[in-house]
């Protein structure tokens, strides 16, 4: 698997990345190492989703994979869930295209 | 690493992987004798029923007949019986023509011409066994992995896809590419937000110019229809399997391809190159029309990713499910090929399961069946190019 | 030409059919489990379990994912009123899992309405094998509940019901305008028109390009409100471009004439039920115009979701098109058409009259098979509201 493994439940795909992927379902509370730092979880992230490494305030770009992947709608604190409800995509918006024309 | 497959040479040259009659209707008024036909004689025979009407716009209909064609010219194809109603705008006996240039045994059948449904079916029938003995007369031979020409898809998309399925089928296809092979993948719509990658991998200038090109036309389709593309990219079932945004799918969709250098990027349904190295081809996302424009293509041999489980094969290209989510892989072992799951779990490397996929591949070329054949998955579907985009395009 | 292939078939009287009442009052002509895929990739599934179960029927299409905003909406009311046709006994919805067009969302829709209705995924299940098994026990449970109902017209008759011509939902699309077509085939209809309007029956008509090419006729047929909704619609690019262009070209007479003169009431969408549009009180011994092409693969399908019975489908190529779950009549005026695919053909429109119209239409209401559904014709589309993606 590319990147690296963290306590052996979720995964860092790139350095610099500010969100990690679960790799089986990690409840509330449950302390993720990173090296030196620790990212408690402040929700139930389930299999393949993905929890935030760093805070990140809203209108923030997330980045995994060593690339942009979207940008918060709120601002997001260490250890939260990261998904549709806080994370937006920044391409193929047609609805923000049709209000600018309105 | 196992090279070696025995197939059926064509006339072309080129090596089918499987000896199918296709049965191929013209418009939707013909698909259901086609596919009638087809279903009475047997599993050799394969229909390719689909929607599109019988008079289609000009530049949809253009697409409509390369389907067609393309579909009737892939290797895996050894004779073809195209159906007409009889008005359609698609004339049976130019799409037989363009078919039979490959030296393929080609008939035509009109429903009109023969005096109804009835007789067709009956009709039909007789010219499909005369075509099937046809077809039986090609010459089973040793063929290598430089002649295959595959397709690679990814559908039921979920965080494993990106982490663990699409890097063992990339690392399967930079295997095939560095055997001197053709990999082929597509899906324009899970570019966006990843072309940047794609880009500087593109060989020369102008397959660089073409791939953002068409990258923007597809993401305009959002702007068409006013909508955020996340209504369907990725589709709620990504969404479920943790894919937040089109950028993040599109980032993991690509490593499906592998790591080479891309050679060129065709239009959906164009022929692919044999010995070509990894060649992009410009269709939706949406799976069986994807997985149809490159079977058109000439693939013969369809690798498919799923996370979810996905379960759709083609009429005549087996294809291949590789599942990077041990769980999928558990609950439906019966449609599924190959376990990538063992990459998640820490079991495998990706090079191991790359590996494991080119395997599958060559032995699915000799002739092993995958789950989608075993239970005729036979989906098949054109995208058509619609009204709105015709008009936006006459439109600039 | 009028040939009725189950002449010892006995009705009541000869203006009258059996049909089958629902427990929510409807009055279905076939009555048929329906197996409906949310999505192509779940279509096989649902065509095996409807090849397993007597009296079911699958309704397989090409789309349901990679659709956007109005054209996945649109697809998935089509699906949602296909299932609510009164032909419809009740509905398995078969998705594959990820799909955009949810087969969970279609059945809540479906059991909304009232109607009996069961969903499985390929994903739950545990791949297609499990998935068809399950659909297959589905189709058993639905037909087991209906039958606890009374409404099981495979084993009873008790259910079944007298009923005449006002009592049906007749869909109309005429797929060109060509000279026999106007000449015999639009007076014939036009009569019809009128007697299923002034029994209290519903009258739903096909072929948006019709309309779009006279609008200021459309307003006053219709009223602005409801000829905004059609010709809003028909703002967009259409495909059959050839109807539209002739139908500009030779008038509106001749475009509508097989209309005749009974009042129109109303304007549905695409896959709407005329009993849920604004105008629905009105629909009953009225025309109702639906936002549909006048391609008959994709017509016949607005038309089923919009409630028709049964299609009266006038055509002067003889396009051959059933549809799975309403019996869809061809009428042909033209000669060529005629001598080519005589089986394929239900009517001459030189040799029939209104009566013998009415009394075709009636007896197939009755169970008489139509050509498509002796061949077992059932290939149908769904109009499509934008690109793939």
């Amino acid at each position: 698997m590319k990147g690296r493994v963290l306590d052996g439940g979720a995964l860092v795909l790139a350095d610099g990345d500010s969100v990690a992927t679960a790799l089986e379902d990690l409840d509330a509370g449950r302390e993720v190492r990173d090296g030196d730092r620790a990212v408690t979880l402040a929700d139930d992230v389930p299999f393949g989703h993905k929890f935030a490494l760093d805070p990140l305030s809203a209108g923030e770009t997330v980045r995994k994979y060593g690339e942009v992947i979207g940008r918060t709608t709120a601002a997001v604190a260490a250890g939260e869930w990261v998904h549709t409800h806080n994370c937006e995509s920044t391409r193929g918006r047609g609805d923000v295209a049709a209000e600018v024309e309105r | 690493m196992r090279r070696e497959f025995t197939g059926y040479r064509r006339e072309s040259g080129r090596i089918g992987v499987r000896n199918h009659v296709a049965v191929l209707p013209t418009s939707v008024a013909s698909s259901c004798v086609a596919r009638g036909i087809a279903a009475e004689a047997g599993a050799w025979a394969r229909a390719t029923p689909h929607q599109m009407g019988a008079n289609q716009p000009d530049e949809a209909r253009a697409q409509t007949e390369r389907v067609l064609v393309g579909v009737g010219r892939n290797p895996n194809v050894g004779a073809a019986l195209v159906v007409e109603f009889g008005t359609e705008d698609i004339d049976a006996a130019d799409l037989a023509d363009r078919i039979a240039r490959d030296g393929k045994p080609v008939e035509t059948l009109s429903v009109r011409e023969v005096g109804g449904t009835a007789a067709a079916l009956q009709r039909g029938r007789t010219a499909l066994d005369s075509l099937n003995e046809a077809a039986a007369d090609a010459r089973h031979e040793s063929a290598d992995a430089s002649e295959l020409v595959v397709g690679v898809e990814c559908g039921g998309s979920d965080a494993t896809s990106g982490i663990a399925a699409n890097p063992a089928v990339g690392d399967a296809c930079d295997r095939l590419v560095a055997a001197g092979g053709t990999a082929s993948f597509s899906e324009t719509p899970e570019f966006i937000g990843a072309e940047h990658v794609l880009a500087e991998r593109c060989a020369d200038e102008e397959t660089r110019r073409r791939l953002l090109d068409r990258v923007e036309r597809r993401e305009a389709t959002a702007d068409l229809m006013g909508v955020d593309l996340r209504g369907a990219q990725p589709s709620p079932g990504n969404q479920e399997g943790g894919l937040t945004t089109i950028e993040e799918k599109s980032l993991g969709a690509i490593s499906k391809g592998g790591t080479t250098p891309v050679r060129g990027i065709v239009d959906y349904a164009e022929r692919l190159p044999v010995g070509g190295g990894l060649v992009l081809m410009d269709t939706p996302g949406y799976d069986v029309e994807s997985v149809v424009g490159k079977v058109a293509g000439g693939a013969q041999i369809i690798v498919f990713t799923t996370g979810r489980g996905s379960t759709t094969g083609n009429p005549v290209a087996p294809v291949v499910k590789v599942t990077g989510n041990p769980r999928t892989w558990e609950r439906m072992r019966s449609n599924m090929d190959v376990n990538a799951g063992a990459v998640v779990e820490g079991d495998a490397t990706i090079s191991e399961a790359g590996e494991r996929v080119f395997d599958e591949v060559l032995a699915v070329a000799d002739g092993k069946r995958t789950g989608a054949e075993t239970r005729r998955m036979e989906e098949f579907a054109i995208t058509e190019v619609h009204p709105r985009e015709l008009a936006e395009v006459r439109g600039k | 030409m009028t040939r009725n292939p189950h002449p010892d078939r006995r009705r009541v009287t000869p203006d009258s059919f059996a049909g089958h009442r629902r427990p929510d009052g409807r009055l279905g002509i076939r009555n048929r489990v329906l197996v409906l895929p949310s999505v192509i990739c779940s279509h096989v599934v649902a065509e095996e379990i409807a090849a397993g179960s007597p009296g079911a029927v699958a309704a397989p299409h090409d789309h349901g994912c990679g659709q956007l905003g109005a054209d996945a909406e649109q697809t998935e009311r089509t699906l949602v009123g296909l299932a609510g046709n009164p032909n419809v006994a009740g509905t398995v919805v078969v998705g594959l899992g990820c799909e955009t067009v949810r087969s969970d969302v279609v059945a809540a829709a479906v059991e909304e309405r009232g109607l009996p209705v069961r969903e499985l995924t390929i994903q739950d299940a545990g791949g297609t094998d499990a998935c068809v098994d399950r659909g297959t026990a589905a189709v058993a449970d639905l037909r087991e509940s209906a039958a606890a109902q009374g409404t099981d017209g495979a084993t009873a008759t008790a259910d079944e019901q007298t009923a005449t011509l006002g009592d049906l939902t007749v869909g109309v699309v005429v797929d060109d305008l060509a000279d026999s077509t106007r000449r015999h085939a639009y007076p014939l209809v036009a009569e019809l028109v009128e007697r299923v309007a002034s029994a209290g029956g519903r009258v739903v008509v096909a072929g948006n390009e019709r309309f779009a090419a006279h609008p200021e006729e459309t307003r006053s047929l219709v009223g602005d409100a409801a000829a905004d909704r059609l010709l809003d619609a028909a703002g967009r690019p259409a495909r059959a471009t050839r109807v539209g262009t002739e139908a500009a070209a030779r008038g509106f007479d001749a475009a509508t004439g097989f209309l005749g003169n009974a009042p129109v009431t109303g304007v549905a969408a695409y896959g709407q039920r005329v009993d849920e549009t604004d105008a629905a009180d009105a629909a009953a011994g009225a025309v109702t115009l639906l936002d549909a092409p006048s391609r008959v693969e994709e017509a016949a399908t607005g038309l089923a979701a919009a409630g028709a019975h049964l299609v009266l489908h006038v055509t002067g190529q003889g396009t051959p098109a059933g549809h799975p779950i309403v019996p869809v009549v061809k009428l042909s005026g033209d000669a060529d058409t005629l001598a080519a695919v005589p089986d394929d053909i239900d009517l001459d429109a030189r040799e029939t009259d209104a009566d013998d119209l009415e009394a075709y239409l009636l007896a197939v209401a009755d169970g008489d098979r139509t050509c498509a559904e002796r061949h077992g014709l059932t290939e149908f589309a769904i109009a499509r509201a934008g690109p793939s993606t």
